[in-house]
């Protein structure tokens, strides 16, 4: 059985690299090549494949975001030309993280180590995958999927975030959408200035904030532009203080 | 400022009622004065030097220089203490009708004694507030001198980067790669369009300005290899006229290229076309580089990290001004607007 590679690159040649490294190789066959994380995504939940060659940089979605929308990840070896995401590539349990310019040598290595491993679990910690500390500086956005489709969910879109068991529910003017993260990892990816737990179970961006008002036994309730209310917690409380400057 | 801390301002009416209480005490047990008289004197005192208090504080914020402020101090704590002195006196006179013969010696008599008082309290004031102007205004002076020092250096480490551009070098090499296996003649060439680019990135470091000629041959050299890198994906348009004449500092056009490639790649699938337009307008040149953007996607792609902030900044070290580099967003379009400023020479 050969086994089945797509390559996510937004730079043909590069992917061309990929394809001719892996031509005199008898084991491996590429089934689909593409540009960007969106047409990777489809790919993927199409082709079913064993292997990815990713790139890390790319139009639209980001290697790292297309992972993440993943239900089965395949295994994965990171090609890319900057290595200050190697980190986070090997604590996602990635084979292995190749930087450009790519060598045969070393390409020949990674698709050992891979050969060495398939069979074995070599899923990716998705753990890991959503961890912090990730990008440098906040995200600003989430990246969900709605119904099979990928969605961009800017910062200024959001209206709150409420947690939800294992998931993690958007409000937006356009309606809520699910995601499997917490609200912990979400707190990190946003500016801090900008977007406040207010509660265990809910952050809210400052600028959505009406007012807010007493509830019961020093908690308190926050009215929202959009109409809805939130509850305050006590530390909550205390950060919307500290952040405003109250 | 020491009087605007909300801590000790209550400090301040506290000290002038215990001044105005030693004042009362003072001339009714040791001089014996009448109880109506030293209380008319203590209060009325108190209350002029309240205000000559205020004087002196006032004129020393509003000295302009630093030169000669202590000088000035004591003018203002002489004037200050011989009007206090004087229209105490007139206004306690005035106040209340006196006929006590031993009280009017005794206000005359201890004028000078009052002067001094006052001069003493005055000077002290004025000096130290002087002396506590002149501190932050040094303090100010030297943290100007650090913040000009902090960028300067932000400003060379930036032209190193672009020098350098690691990613930019790593990507071209792994295209030039892949094209040895498919196309070596290409490769070859990719190879001398490299080297060029990196022997001018050199020569060119150590220039203030160059000919905008050269910019242009350079930038048409980098755009050639990013369009090896991502084939039929980027096109460039060019509009200039033709012979265009003047200088500009280089590493100034070449980040805002990449920050519009980055976006315009990064942000859209598919074909991309960045247009850029050049002009001579009133003793300015304008370069006007617009690119289609990703207004959804809501956020910039990552890359040296420096882009726009680091243009303007640059501009204004060397031109000092904030208003050559404007940027708008219209639709899908970003433009970026540099304007280089040419000597009349």
């Amino acid at each position: 059985m050969k086994h089945k590679v797509v390559l996510i690159d937004d730079e043909p040649l590069a992917r061309q690299l990929i394809r001719n490294l892996l031509k005199s190789n008898e084991h491996f066959e590429v089934v689909h090549e593409c540009a960007d994380g969106f047409e990777g995504f489809k790919a993927i939940q199409e082709h079913q494949p064993h292997l990815l060659f990713l790139d890390v940089q790319m139009p639209r979605l980001n290697g790292f975001e297309m992972l993440e929308l993943l239900d089965t990840t395949p295994s994965v070896i990171f090609c890319t030309a900057f290595d200050e995401y190697a980190m986070k590539a090997f604590e996602t349990h990635a084979i292995d993280y190749l930087l450009k310019p790519v060598t045969k040598e070393r390409f020949e290595k990674a698709l050992e180590k891979y050969l060495s491993q398939a069979g074995s679990d070599t899923k990716l910690d998705a753990e890991a995958l959503a961890s912090e500390n990730v990008y440098e500086g906040y995200q600003n956005r989430i990246v969900v999927k709605d119904n099979g489709v990928i969605r961009i969910i800017a910062a200024s879109e959001i209206l709150y975030i409420e947690a939800n068991d294992d998931y993690i529910k958007i409000f937006t003017k356009d309606g809520q959408f699910l995601k499997k993260s917490t609200l912990t990892r979400i707190e990190k990816s946003f500016d801090g200035g900008a977007f406040i737990r207010v509660h265990r179970s809910y952050i809210i961006p400052v600028a959505q904030l009406v007012r807010i008002e007493p509830y019961e036994k020093g908690s308190h309730i926050a009215l929202l532009h959009s109409g809805a209310k939130v509850p305050v917690s006590k530390s909550g409380m205390d950060k919307l203080k500290s952040t405003l400057g109250w | 400022m020491l009087l605007s801390n909300k801590n000790i301002a209550w400090l301040l009416p506290l000290s002038a009622i215990a001044v105005a209480g030693g004042h009362f005490i003072f001339l009714y047990y040791l001089y014996n004065i009448s109880f109506t008289l030293s209380l008319t004197d203590s209060i009325i005192s108190v209350l002029y030097m309240s205000l000559a208090l205020w004087g002196v504080v006032q004129s020393i914020k509003i000295y302009p220089t630093r030169v000669g402020v202590t000088l000035y101090s004591l003018f203002v704590a002489v004037f200050l203490g011989l009007s206090t002195v004087f229209l105490s006196t007139v206004t306690i006179k005035w106040w209340i009708d006196v006929n006590d013969a031993y009280y009017l010696q005794f206000l005359d008599s201890s004028g000078p004694v009052r002067y001094i008082i006052y001069w003493l309290l005055f000077s002290w004031i004025a000096t130290f507030f002087a002396l506590n102007k002149s501190i932050t205004s040094q303090e100010q002076k030297f943290k100007k001198q650090a913040d000009f020092t902090a960028l300067h250096k932000e400003a060379e480490l930036f032209k190193l980067r672009q020098q350098l551009q690691p990613h930019f070098l790593y990507n071209s090499l792994n295209s030039i790669n892949a094209l040895t296996m498919i196309e070596p003649a290409k490769a070859q060439e990719m190879v001398g369009m490299l080297s060029d680019f990196l022997r001018n990135s050199v020569q060119r470091e150590a220039k203030e300005k160059i000919p905008v000629q050269d910019e242009l041959d350079y930038l048409g050299n980098y755009l050639a290899i990013e369009s090896i890198r991502f084939g039929d994906r980027l096109n460039v348009m060019f509009n200039k006229e033709e012979n265009i004449a003047g200088t500009i500092p280089p590493f100034l056009l070449q980040p805002l290229l990449e920050n519009a490639i980055k976006f315009g790649l990064y942000g859209n699938t598919g074909k991309v076309t960045i247009s850029i337009n050049i002009q001579a307008q009133s003793g300015m040149l304008l370069f006007k580089i617009s690119n289609p953007f990703d207004s959804e996607a809501n956020r910039s792609p990552r890359g040296t990290g420096f882009g726009l902030a680091g243009v303007q900044r640059r501009l204004f070290l060397i031109y000092a001004r904030t208003d050559l580099l404007e940027t708008n967003k219209e639709g899908n379009t970003f433009t970026t607007i540099l304007k280089i400023p040419q000597d009349e020479a």
